[in-house]
């Protein structure tokens, strides 16, 4: 497609509703105020991008989408897969739950009311981008009181070199439900693209959401995730993360506990290696008492990557008697490597227990002399012990069965380097 | 060859920084025999352990030799896989590396063969009551006691040629003593020699050793029989000292522990 984003707006939202077209519309003036960001402003700190959104051009539609990978093949009761690709919804497999995009919904106000409300255009350039260009997105509604085991899957593909796409996912939860949905992120290898994916969820009163993301980019994507979650009374949000990156691979993920009772935990692994830069930015609310959260974390380094972790925990002075945990470790494993972790927590009331830890370093010599001390070869015993750093968090995950693929490409990437003697 | 040494220590010497920690140590352990050493908390009993495994951060000189191969040179790996292992005093827990698993992949770097290593698992875990770590991470939330069962455990399934026991029974109540006496009494045979390392009798009343040594500042000063066990249950290290004619290492700065003075023989 192309041409000025004015015109992509209005293509997008001929024919569709008003209330969507005038979120574009917004979402545009918004764009035009920002620039690109800087490692100036605290969120952005850390990190220097060296692209900018018009060095890649929207598409008007989706290039041709890539094989099932490790990860998807290895979920094999679904109830509904769906596929995206440079942002626009192919493929939908309805299962058990609703899914389709945005257009098949358009009767239903609680799914109405909230697409795309969770993430503010102001927050960045990037979301005002998103929310401006993303064609109809995928939704995901779980109606009252239904209960569904089997992951909804949903693979982001980005296929079309020099391309910037705007996958949007939206999940609705009414009371009462229960869902897991596996967000994986994808492009087609060797080629250089810009993702800028959002997934939003809104989980009703008693709700119980599983959210697994996978970023599995090549290593010439960049990929900016800005996610959001709202949480109601008595809720629950697991969340498992798996970041084999991009080039540059952002998630800047929000969590608002905004019912009393509300819940969130979240566990995952990351990854990086050659000059990739992961960076993750998370944000935890709470605003309802007796809200809990648990972040937990870990990731390795290697070669001249860069791993970014901070983690905003912010307790509102309503949120009494609330729990807030936040842990980050890190592996790195090559001079070259470094890691900036930086847990925060923010408390406006003094009823809580609450507690952060975060740490960077390399494999523990006495952990080595231990296992080399029974018989291990070195090399041997760095695998397992960069296998075991990584195991309590694989076998955190929410979705089983993406452990096993989530297990071997992080201890891919470690025997790779160590047989090419980069670390 | 009954008396073949399986270790043989010569004047060895370590330090570090500037510290001496030990100052010219002797001991030769034929195959199939146990040697105790005993000497008081600071005496060099973990260093010299530590040492032969080849931990690093030391400064070391002399000769050791394992069944007649200079040890010194060997990596931590290779001297483990030439037979000589350790159950350490203070095990380190090791997170996400199962107990089990790292057991048998450290039969299979010494070429045993996984069924083979499956039988000596199964069996060595039952001997030391073993059997409800194997699952987990190694020492992952066990007690002192259960570390030492763990430790014993290892040394039991993968039969070294040398056996270095660091004080494998502090800590440990009565029948946790008992069991663990028992895997060494298991252990014990003529392809193997055995160092224990304790600093109580205990052990030794279930496990009778075939030479007691004292260890004292660095050195051994005393060596002979099980009696000279006996001779430290009921005297202590100040009736060797006495009989020795030995001062007891200079105190630290501050400390008044009554056996540090220079007049005490
Ligand atoms: N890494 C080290 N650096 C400095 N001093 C040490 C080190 N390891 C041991 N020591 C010192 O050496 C002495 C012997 O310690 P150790 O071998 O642990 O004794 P034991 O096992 O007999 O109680 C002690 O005084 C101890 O403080
Ligand atoms: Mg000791």
């Amino acid at each position: 497609m192309a041409g000025a984003p004015e015109s992509i707006v209005d293509r997008l939202s001929d024919g569709g509703p008003d209330w969507l077209a005038t979120q574009r519309k917004e979402a545009l003036a918004s764009w035009a105020s920002q620039s690109m960001p800087t490692s100036k402003e605290e969120e952005w700190r850390y990190v220097d991008l060296d692209f900018d959104i018009d060095d890649y051009r929207p598409v008007d539609g989706a290039g041709d989408p890539l094989d099932i990978d490790e990860f998807s093949g290895a979920i094999l009761a679904t109830s509904g897969r769906a596929t995206v690709v440079d942002g626009w919804p192919g493929d939908v497999e309805p299962g058990r739950v609703n899914l389709g995009t945005i257009e098949r919904f358009l009767d239903l106000p609680s799914v109405t009311d909230r697409y795309g409300t969770a993430v503010d255009p102001a927050q960045s350039i990037f979301a005002a981008a998103q929310r401006a260009l993303a064609p109809g997105g995928l939704v995901i509604h779980v109606p009252s009181g239904v209960a569904i085991d089997d992951p909804v899957v949903v693979d982001l593909q980005a296929v079309t070199p020099g391309s910037v796409s705007f996958p949007h996912v939206s999940i609705v939860m009414e009371e009462n439900t229960e869902v897991s949905v596996v967000v994986i992120s994808r492009s087609a290898p060797g080629i250089d693209v810009l993702h800028i994916p959002t997934i939003e969820a809104f989980v009703g009163d008693a709700g119980r959401l599983s959210l697994t993301t996978i970023q599995n980019h090549d290593r010439r994507a960049k990929s900016v995730a800005n996610h959001k979650i709202v949480l109601g009374r008595d809720s629950t949000l697991k969340i498992g993360e798996v970041g084999l990156g991009a080039g540059y691979g952002r998630q800047r993920l929000a969590v608002d506990l905004n019912g009393a009772g509300a819940s969130v935990q979240m566990n995952g692994v990351y990854f990086g290696d050659s000059d990739q830069v992961l960076d993750y930015r998370v944000f935890v609310t709470h605003r309802g008492p007796k809200t809990a959260s648990n972040i937990f974390l870990k990731g390795a380094v290697q070669d001249q990557a860069q791993a970014v972790w901070t983690g905003l925990v912010r307790i509102e002075s309503e949120a009494v008697g609330t729990s807030a945990f936040e842990t980050n470790r890190n592996l790195v494993l090559s001079e070259g490597a470094r890691v900036n972790s930086v847990p925060n927590l923010e408390i406006l009331t003094d009823d809580l227990q609450c507690g952060h830890g975060s740490s960077s370093g390399p494999l523990e010599e006495e952990h080595l002399y231990y296992l080399m001390s029974r018989g291990l070869q070195k090399d041997r015993a760095e695998r397992l012990l960069v296998r075991g750093f990584f195991e309590e968090m694989i076998t955190k995950l929410p979705v089983k069965s993406l452990a096993g693929p989530s297990r071997e490409a992080v201890n891919r990437k470690y025997g790779e380097a160590q047989r090419e003697g980069r670390v | 060859m009954a008396d073949r040494p399986a270790l043989d220590v010569h004047n060895l010497k370590v330090s570090v920084g500037d510290v001496g920690i030990l100052k010219g140590l002797d001991l030769t352990v034929p195959f199939g025999e146990v040697h105790a050493i005993m000497g008081p908390n600071g005496s060099g009993k973990s260093t010299l352990s530590h040492v032969l495994s080849g931990k690093s951060g030391y400064e070391v000189s002399g000769d050791v030799w394992l069944d007649g191969e200079p040890l010194l040179v060997m990596d931590v790996d290779q001297r483990a896989r030439a037979g000589l292992m350790q159950a350490f005093q203070y095990p380190v827990q090791v997170p996400g590396v199962g107990l089990g698993s790292f057991v048998l992949e450290a039969g299979a770097a010494q070429g045993i063969a996984a069924s083979d290593m499956n039988e000596k698992v199964s069996a060595a875990a039952d001997a030391v009551g073993a059997g409800p770590f194997l699952e987990r991470a190694i020492n992952d939330g066990l007690s002192g006691g259960e570390k030492k069962r763990s430790e014993i455990f290892q040394i039991v399934a993968l039969q070294p040629k040398v056996a270095i026991l660091d004080e494998i029974d502090s800590g440990l109540d009565i029948d946790a003593v008992r069991d663990v006496a028992d895997a060494v009494q298991a252990l014990r045979g003529p392809g193997v020699g055995i160092v224990l390392i304790t600093h109580y009798s205990r052990i030794l009343e279930h496990v009778t050793p075939d030479r007691v040594h004292v260890m004292m500042d660095g050195t051994v000063v005393d060596t002979g029989g099980p009696e000279l066990a006996d001779e430290l249950e009921e005297g202590g290290y100040q009736s060797i000292r006495n009989r020795l004619g030995l001062t007891s290492r200079a105190p630290d700065p501050g400390t008044t522990d009554e056996g540090s003075t220079p007049f005490d023989f």
